[in-house]
């Protein structure tokens, strides 16, 4: 696995807007500014990183609840996520959707989705799209451990089976469903296991690792590409904060997220890894550190200072014109 | 009529419940191990165990799911039949690598007979290295199955239990393996069963190794024609057995300037062309260095360690590794003495 100075700089790059766009929903959340919930993606950067990394233009992804990360690592405007999230017409859906359905489908995201097992179904329309019009082009869903059991992720398994779509299902294994326990609602402790139901190849990849995540996924992908069917890969990994924030997180031990922070942090050890083996310098990561939190705080004060949509906007993108 | 237990006698079994779903189901065509196959296998060793009247057997603790379905299968009577008492090794689970040699290591502390390890290459070097002096009894769950034995789990339990009941001796059904031992400066050592492969790739990443262009030398333990894996390369070069008191090293070339050309089972369901430059004998206690100045080394199939050329990377053949039950030589020498004849059972 071959990783150039430029791709490396691009990963931590996208990893790094992701974790401190975040952090800032989290800190600009408690004002009560923003509208409606936001759930965090913070922890988890590796895996929609390491996949989009793997992308292309002609490539399509559907998110989850959770999809600041997803929306990002696709390339969606930073300034368009933060005024959406807050609702403001200059958002990336006009200030109509906020966080849970900010979509940019001229970057191929197809949206982060509010309904529980929602995006796999529109993965695979998308991949059928691009395996009957011949694009080269893959479908990627992601889904967490609660989507993993809806019954329309079971569906989209089965049918990309049978149709052998080019399409990647990802499910982000953080442990939690809202509050439950994967252990308790899951059949199996591990979701790959299911990939042999649908025969499928199943991949289990710490979510954490970046390199881990890149490696499985530009085999999926290449896979994909190249007519070999879906795959199902299950990464395995923690979020920082709470379902929603507001969550008190009573369901996890006190300690939990700070050892996981301390120890397997997806910034703080491909960054390790990439200076040991004088690949990249701190002086590189700490200029873009530096640059990313400019950004972000440009967009946070755009976004709070962007007008809201007007009454007759309420009548606009509704329905679609052919 | 059952055999009633013997007093004392305990073995222990481990199981790894991560083994056999990595990214060789994606790249190659590795076999799919359930944690419910595993399961069976268990209580069919339980079964098997408590029928040679092994009186306890200790199972490792897991979060993949084994111990849950076993206690499960205790709670509704499954395992009610059985004459060996399995019990729940109390130690802490971290989900990783560590679980297999705590457990290891806190069976040889407990003074079990024999251990079974259900898993691939990569956690039959775990119980290797932790294990010291208590023979092993290595079971495939995994993908590269060239250490462990692909066997009814049935069988496997009777050797076991034969053996840990003392009815068939150690000397009669045991064997000494060989080991690589991977040393870097600083005193970091680390062990594989099989085989140590040196890459150019710069980190870990998904671990398991199936791009040959990737790899600059292979060590063997032991280099068999039949062998799926990496040490396959050496295999189709140049047989040494398991006993024969040396290993292999092969140097590898890219395609175009490589002496020979080889076309070598990698991966299960995955064959590729190997450029080899160069193959020549590992005498054991040699220190050998690698010849490249960083990269990864891969400790049977999988990615393990990062170096740089400060750390001084040398790989070293010891012939004093585990002890390893043979099931064939068990049962033979069982069937020889007239174990399984009888009214009390095995």
């Amino acid at each position: 696995m071959k990783l150039d100075r430029s791709e490396l700089l691009r990963a931590y790059r996208t990893m790094k807007v992701v974790r401190e766009f975040e952090e800032r929903i989290h800190v600009e959340f408690a004002t009560g500014e923003i509208p409606g919930f936001v759930h965090l993606y913070a922890g988890e950067e590796a895996i929609a990183t390491g996949f989009c990394m793997n992308l292309d233009q002609r490539d399509k992804i559907t998110s989850t609840h959770r999809g600041h990360g997803h929306c990002l690592a696709k390339g969606c405007d930073v300034h368009g996520m933060m005024a959406e999230i807050y609702g403001k017409k200059s958002g990336l859906c006009a200030g109509k959707g906020g966080s849970m359905h900010i979509a940019d489908l001229a970057k191929g995201m197809l949206g982060a989705n509010g309904i529980v097992g929602g995006g796999p179904p529109l993965a695979c329309g998308a991949a059928l799209a691009a395996k009957k019009l011949r694009t080269g082009g893959v479908a990627v869903t992601f889904v967490g451990d609660g989507g993993a059991n809806q019954g329309t992720t079971l569906e989209s398994l089965n049918l990309a089976s049978i149709w052998k779509l080019p399409c990647i299902f990802v499910i982000e294994n953080n442990g939690y469903a809202e509050a439950t326990s994967c252990k308790y609602s899951g059949a199996c402790h591990d979701f790959a296991d299911r990939a042999n139901g649908f025969n499928m190849p199943g991949v289990t990849v710490d979510g954490h690792d970046f390199f881990a995540v890149y490696e499985v996924a530009s085999e999926a992908v290449r896979r994909a590409r190249e007519g070999g069917g879906p795959t199902l890969v299950e990464c395995k990994v923690s979020r920082y904060y709470g379902h929603f924030e507001g969550d008190a997180q009573s369901y996890r031990a006190p300690d939990e997220v700070k050892r996981i922070r301390e120890a397997r942090d997806c910034l703080t050890n491909f960054a390790q890894k990439v200076t040991s083996a004088a690949l990249l310098t701190r002086p590189e990561l700490e200029q873009i550190d530096e640059e990313i939190l400019a950004v972000i705080e440009d967009s946070a004060g755009k976004a709070k200072a962007a007008p809201k949509p007007s009454a007759v906007d309420l009548l606009t993108d509704v329905y679609v014109s052919y | 009529m059952k055999r009633p237990p013997i007093r004392g006698t305990t073995v222990g079994i481990v199981a790894n419940p991560a083994s056999g779903r990595d990214v060789r189901r994606l790249v190659a065509h590795g076999s799919v191990f359930s944690i419910a196959e595993k399961c069976n296998m268990i209580v069919r060793l339980l079964a098997a165990l408590g029928s040679t009247g092994v009186e306890r057997t200790l199972i490792a603790p897991d979060r993949g799911g084994i111990a849950e379905r076993l206690r499960r299968a205790t709670d509704v009577g499954t395992l009610s039949e059985l004459s060996t008492q399995a019990v729940f090794l109390d130690i802490p689970v971290e989900d990783g690598p560590i679980d297999t040699v705590r457990a290891i290591e806190r069976m040889v502390a407990l003074g079990v007979s024999a251990i079974v390890v259900l898993g691939g290459d990569g956690t039959q070097r775990l119980a290797a290295r932790a294990c010291g002096e208590t023979p092993i009894l290595a079971l495939s769950t995994g993908s590269n199955n060239v250490f462990p034995e692909v066997r009814e789990a049935t069988v496997a339990g009777l050797a076991a239990g034969l053996v840990a009941t003392g009815r068939v001796t150690a000397a009669d059904a045991t064997v000494r393996n060989k080991t690589l031992w991977v040393e870097l400066k600083g005193g970091r050592q680390e062990i594989a069963v099989v085989d140590v492969s040196i890459c150019s790739d710069a980190w870990l990443g998904a671990r398991a190794l199936w791009r040959p262009e990737s790899i600059s030398q292979i060590f063997v333990a032991f280099a068999e024609a039949d062998a799926i894996g990496l040490s396959s390369i050496a295999g189709l070069l140049h047989h040494v057995s398991r006993t024969e008191a040396c290993g292999l090293r092969v140097d590898l070339a890219p395609l175009e300037t490589a002496r020979a050309i080889l076309h070598a089972p990698i991966a299960p369901g995955l064959l590729a062309p190997v450029g080899v430059e160069a193959v020549s004998e590992l005498r054991p206690g040699e220190h050998q260095a690698v010849r490249l100045a960083q990269g990864t080394i891969a400790l049977d199939g999988e990615r393990e360690l990062a170096f740089t050329a400060g750390d001084q990377v040398t790989v070293r053949l010891d012939r004093h590794g585990p002890l390893t039950i043979d099931v064939d030589k068990a049962m033979a020498t069982a069937v020889r003495d007239g174990l399984f004849l009888g009214r009390e059972g095995v």
